[in-house]
């Protein structure tokens, strides 16, 4: 078994994803590192494995085999088969041991976080260090929600600074002020997630209000370069409205540039994939049509925007 | 000052010879009795009736003579033609829809096609009369049926993996780069003049081969007067079609014609468009005289500077060399040649490899990008022709804007250009003892044939050797599993293998033993080469000949960079011994046998033991216990197959061009240990991960691939699939960057294939629609559709490279 997958130790922080050769994830070329946990509950997550801080267990149908070496190796006797060989979990049972990610070839069954220590995401990261000095790339810290390990992740940035690595940090804005201030100034910028300006709107979608995320927005800001992300829900905020208030709102406070993120089903199969099911009802990606209007708003404010796919 | 044409239509002018190249997985059974060729076109027997002629008439003289005659017979007596649009004119067949035919190389395959369903189209009854007629002379005289004469004992039975062996020795055509500067300096008329002063010297001196240099001096200029005389009938041809035509603007194109042909290759050429017309009898006369591919010259370094002063002096606008280029690119896409049903499936249809190269530093370290070199990107983004494709030269002072040029170029998914990095392909050629002068002039004539201009290489590649299939020979004691003799090296029972480094020496000595066989048929067939086919026209060209008294097959530049081998398969191998050394000697999860049991079984019933082989560390990860042993694989079988010499004492080498040739070789060869089935195809090209196998993304894939050494191995070749959206908008920028990455990396090439899968899925199903869907397949750009489905099929599954 994996020490890093058993095992609390305090240094270390629960890491579901490192993926290298980000391109929308800040400036250049960059290697996101993913934290796991997060306080919002977003009915439209596209990451739902990234809502629970402790490392779970995480099938991929699609490569299993059939095989049967997971049968024998779980202790609660949580999986069985059905006649067509179908492997079934039953996750009420299921206490995450992976003993059954021990046994399985074929990644059909694997653990999603891992613990990781500072150092082990250096070495990750410190791999593509040529790419971000060609292209003013670096690194980001995103999530789940980054600041809910904010220990870990403010060693991280002291750590990245020493390497030299520019160091962004993507967040929902969902964190005391006091976090906040202990981790602006250890970041060169800073991409905050927003839902919605609307307070009981913003409760609907992500089970919380905004004014904390709001009042977190003002002095992040005020204090680093600041990117705004609007991943687009139709019909929650995509209203070109919505996208007016935003850009008067990011005008106000000297944001350097909006991101927009358009609709994409991805967290249905992963909230499968993980025992739970997706509430959020099927829904259609923005059209290029409804983009470009979204994108004209903004552009005539002269702040910088991205659409990212 | 040439006539300006309606650019809008220029695409339309290219003649679509293949419809499609690789003659086996059809889909439906009329597509089985299909012809293999676009309507209308046309073997041309042209070259071949008169060669014929020519041969028929000589019997008994000096083969090198005999050539020259032969030669000289095309050039005076072969049909032309000048189409209406034509600025740059000449063809070395005499119809827009003929297919160019070496009768003198290889008849008999070329009599199958057209005798089969597939080339049926490709002559009419009259026709096939013809080149029975013909065939029956050549029965005999060709060079491969003089191989099939002189190939004997051990040779014979190796050639062409008769016997399991895991090489295939081929007459892939030559390439070689003729000296277009020395040419454009002195014209033909100076080379001439060299030869004639040579003979003079000759007869104060009288040497031992007097005879033969003698002989071989004049054929030299009977061939360089033979195409003073082609270029002047173009030129009468042209003058004729003027006085004929009552259209003031064709007529002034023509009689333009008519005074450039006149007066070159004859002549130094003064103007950018009469360089271009000298640059392309050359080509012509080259590949008239001998089957030859690739084109290799640094088009802006040798041309930039006629076109700039054509501009300062007022002779030529921007637009107007625009056209130019783009009719001329029409000239270059129409060399098309026929295969045998086998090269088709590995070159693709009727491509001739016709590839330039742009960019790099000059004898100076200085980078030779001038005006040309965007205007050719211009072109190639305007005109999107599988060839010529274009090799572009990297290095840190390439201009940003350059790339951006050539970014924009490869996002329309054409597949180049491929970059090539001086800064390792440079110290490369100085571990071969290339001169440093010598090799700041490299260039790339075809794929990824490396080449110096002007200098006696005449890049072939000697054949292929299946890497995988060394592996597996290594494993079995050299014993072919299908028929149990022993075919190669004896080496020790792998069941007594104590560590990995037994599985490394057992595969290196395979590949040592299979190697040299190889290059001893190819040291034969060169000789073969030399006595019955050689060159006397190209050799003029290149430096060294006329000074020897030597023909180019006589005697060899003396350096490594010579003599190619295909490389298939290194990082199969490498992954296979990376799997065998995690499972069997570290972890010891299974041993030897249980793996050896399975892999006979292609895993059937053993999917536990090659799903523990995916599993081991695979090299594209950026992972260093199997990069390392990537590294170690690459440079010990690039040491190995140096053991091999060429007739002249120089090492054999591989090199990346490995073309669709991994699809080929996949699909005959058994399970392999890093848990490939058997039939699967091999890993793309020499630093490419083996399929799927991939998963942190192409930064990760080039780390890998920067660890090994070119240096201390061969020139590469890489592929990387992106999807449009990595070089659009903001993202172009990024790709740049990339670029940047990859060159600082030192890795020496890479291509990349911009396209979705979802296009690419769509065009499998309803290719009539996607009919100029272009991909690069290995070394070359082909149209999609034109491929087979297994190859369709490898290549969507080609691990795309998302951003």
């Amino acid at each position: 078994m994996n020490k890093n997958i058993k095992g609390i130790k305090e240094e270390r922080g629960v890491v579901f994803n490192i993926q290298r050769f980000s391109t929308h994830d800040g400036p250049g070329i960059r290697t996101t590192v993913f934290l796991k946990g997060c306080p919002l509950t977003c009915l439209w997550c596209s990451n739902p494995e990234s809502q629970k801080e402790k490392p779970q267990l995480m099938v991929r149908d699609i490569k299993c085999s059939g095989c049967g070496a997971c049968l024998s190796s779980c202790p609660e006797q949580a999986i069985s088969f059905s006649k067509k060989r179908k492997r079934i979990i039953n996750w009420e049972k299921c206490n995450n041991c992976f003993s059954c990610v021990d046994a399985c070839l074929y990644k059909a069954l694997t653990a999603v976080g891992v613990y990781k220590s500072v150092e082990e995401i250096v070495e990750v990261v410190e791999k593509d260090r040529i790419f971000y000095e060609n292209s003013k790339g670096g690194v980001t810290f995103s999530g789940g929600e980054v600041l809910t390990q904010h220990n870990f992740l403010e060693k991280l940035l002291i750590r990245f600074k020493e390497e030299g690595i520019h160091r962004t940090v993507d967040t929902t804005g969902l964190a005391s002020l006091k976090v906040v201030k202990k981790i602006i100034p250890l970041t060169d910028l800073v991409m905050i997630d927003i839902k919605h300006l609307n307070s009981k709107k913003h409760k609907e979608g992500t089970g919380v209000g905004n004014e904390l995320i709001l009042s977190n927005l003002e002095y992040i800001a005020k204090n680093i370069t600041t990117w705004i992300r609007l991943p687009l829900i139709p019909g929650f905020n995509d209203d070109q409205d919505h996208i007016l208030k935003i850009a008067q709102l990011a005008t106000r406070l000297n944001v350097e540039k909006i991101s927009l993120l358009p609709y994409h089903e991805g967290g249905r199969a992963k909230a499968a994939q993980i025992g739970e099911t997706f509430e959020q009802e099927e829904m259609e990606t923005q059209s290029d049509e409804h983009l470009k209007r979204l994108t004209d708003i903004l552009s005539k404010r002269d702040i910088k925007i991205t659409v990212s796919s | 000052m040439i006539p300006l044409i309606n650019t809008e239509g220029i695409r339309e002018k290219l003649v679509i010879k293949a419809v499609r190249n690789i003659r086996k997985n059809f889909k439906t059974k009329e597509e089985e009795g299909a012809s293999m060729y676009r309507e209308g076109i046309s073997l041309d027997l042209s070259r071949s009736r008169l060669l014929t002629q020519s041969y028929k008439e000589t019997e008994g003289k000096p083969m090198v003579l005999r050539r020259a005659w032969g030669l000289e017979k095309i050039l005076e007596g072969m049909d032309l033609y000048i189409q209406d649009w034509e600025v740059v004119v000449g063809s070395n067949v005499s119809s827009p829809e003929g297919l160019f035919f070496g009768i003198d190389m290889n008849w008999r395959s070329v009599k199958r096609v057209c005798d089969s369903k597939a080339g049926r189209s490709l002559l009419d009854d009259e026709g096939r009369k013809e080149l029975a007629k013909m065939s029956e002379y050549w029965n005999g005289r060709s060079i491969s049926d003089i191989q099939r004469e002189k190939f004997s004992g051990d040779v014979l039975d190796y050639w062409k993996m008769s016997k399991g062996a895991p090489v295939t020795w081929s007459h892939w055509s030559h390439l070689g780069i003729p000296d277009y500067e020395k040419l454009f300096k002195l014209g033909v008329k100076g080379f001439i003049k060299k030869a004639c002063d040579r003979l003079v010297e000759l007869d104060k001196t009288v040497p031992l081969d007097y005879i033969d240099q003698k002989e071989f001096l004049q054929a030299v200029i009977i061939t360089l007067k033979a195409v003073i005389t082609f270029a002047n009938r173009y030129s009468d041809l042209a003058k004729k079609k003027a006085e004929e035509t009552i259209d003031p603007t064709d007529k002034k194109r023509l009689e333009h014609i008519a005074k450039v042909c006149a007066k070159v290759p004859e002549h130094p050429p003064k103007t950018f468009i009469e360089a271009l017309q000298s640059f392309y009898f050359i080509h012509l006369a080259r590949s008239l005289e001998f089957s030859s591919l690739g084109i290799g010259l640094r088009f802006d370094k040798i041309f930039g500077p006629y076109f700039d002063k054509d501009v300062k002096e007022g002779r030529i606008t921007r637009k107007e060399a625009m056209i130019t280029l783009q009719l001329l690119w029409v000239k270059i896409h129409d060399l098309g040649l026929i295969y045998s049903p086998t090269l088709s499936s590995i070159y693709g249809g009727v491509a001739s490899l016709q590839a330039v190269t742009l960019g790099g530093v000059d004898e100076n370290a200085n980078d030779v990008t001038n005006e040309m070199s965007y205007m050719v990107l211009e072109t190639a983004k305007l005109m999107q022709t599988p060839e010529p494709t274009i090799a572009l030269r990297y290095h840190d002072y390439t201009p940003r804007e350059l790339l951006s040029a050539a970014t924009d170029v490869i996002k329309t998914g054409v597949g180049y250009p491929s970059l090539f990095n001086d800064k390792s392909m440079i110290p490369l050629m100085k571990n071969w003892d290339v001169p440093q002068e010598h090799a700041t002039d490299y260039a790339i004539s075809g794929c990824v044939y490396l080449e110096l201009p002007g200098k006696n290489i005449s890049n072939r590649a000697v054949g292929g050797i299946i890497l995988p299939g060394a592996l597996l020979y290594g494993l079995s004691q050299g014993i072919n599993p299908m028929n149990g003799e022993q075919i190669g090296a004896k080496t020790p029972d792998p069941k007594t293998f104590k560590s990995v480094d037994d599985v490394m020496d057992a595969y290196l000595t395979q590949v040592d033993f299979f190697f040299n066989k190889l290059c001893t048929i190819d040291n034969i067939s060169k000789s073969l080469y030399e006595k019955y086919i050689p060159r006397p026209f190209y050799s003029a060209f290149l430096e060294g000949c006329i000074e020897k008294g030597k023909d180019t097959s006589s005697w060899g530049y003396p350096s490594a960079i010579s003599d190619i081998c295909i490389v298939i398969g290194p990082t199969n191998v490498s992954d296979s011994i990376t799997a065998i050394k995690k499972n069997v000697f570290d972890d010891k999860k299974i041993t030897m046998e249980e793996l050896l049991t399975a892999m006979a079984h292609n895993w059937v019933g053993y999917e536990d033991i090659q799903q523990m082989m995916i599993n081991a560390p695979k090299y594209g990860n950026d992972d260093d216990y199997a990069d390392f042993i990537a590294a170690q694989t690459q440079e010990r079988t690039a040491k190995a197959m140096m053991n091999s010499t060429n007739r002249f004492g120089y090492p054999c080498r591989g090199d990346g061009s490995g073309i669709s040739g991994t699809y080929a070789a996949g699909s005959i060869m058994p399970a392999t240990p890093e848990g490939r089935k058997a039939g699967e195809p091999f890993a793309d090209a020499t630093l490419s991960p083996v399929f799927g196998m991939d998963t942190k993304g192409p930064t990760a894939v080039l780390k890998s691939a920067s660890k090994i050494n070119t240096t201390k191995t061969h020139n590469h070749l890489m592929n990387q699939k992106f999807l449009p959206s990595a070089l659009e908008g903001n993202m172009k920028e990024v790709f740049i960057d990339y670029i940047r990455s990859w060159g600082d990396l030192n890795i020496n090439q890479i291509q990349f294939n911009v396209v979705d899968s979802k296009t690419l899925k769509k065009a499998q199903e309803n290719p009539e629609e996607h009919k100029d869907l272009l991909v690069r397949v290995a070394g070359y750009s082909a149209y999609f559709v034109d491929l087979s489905k297994g190859l369709q099929d490898s290549i969507i599954t080609r691990t795309a490279q998302g951003f």
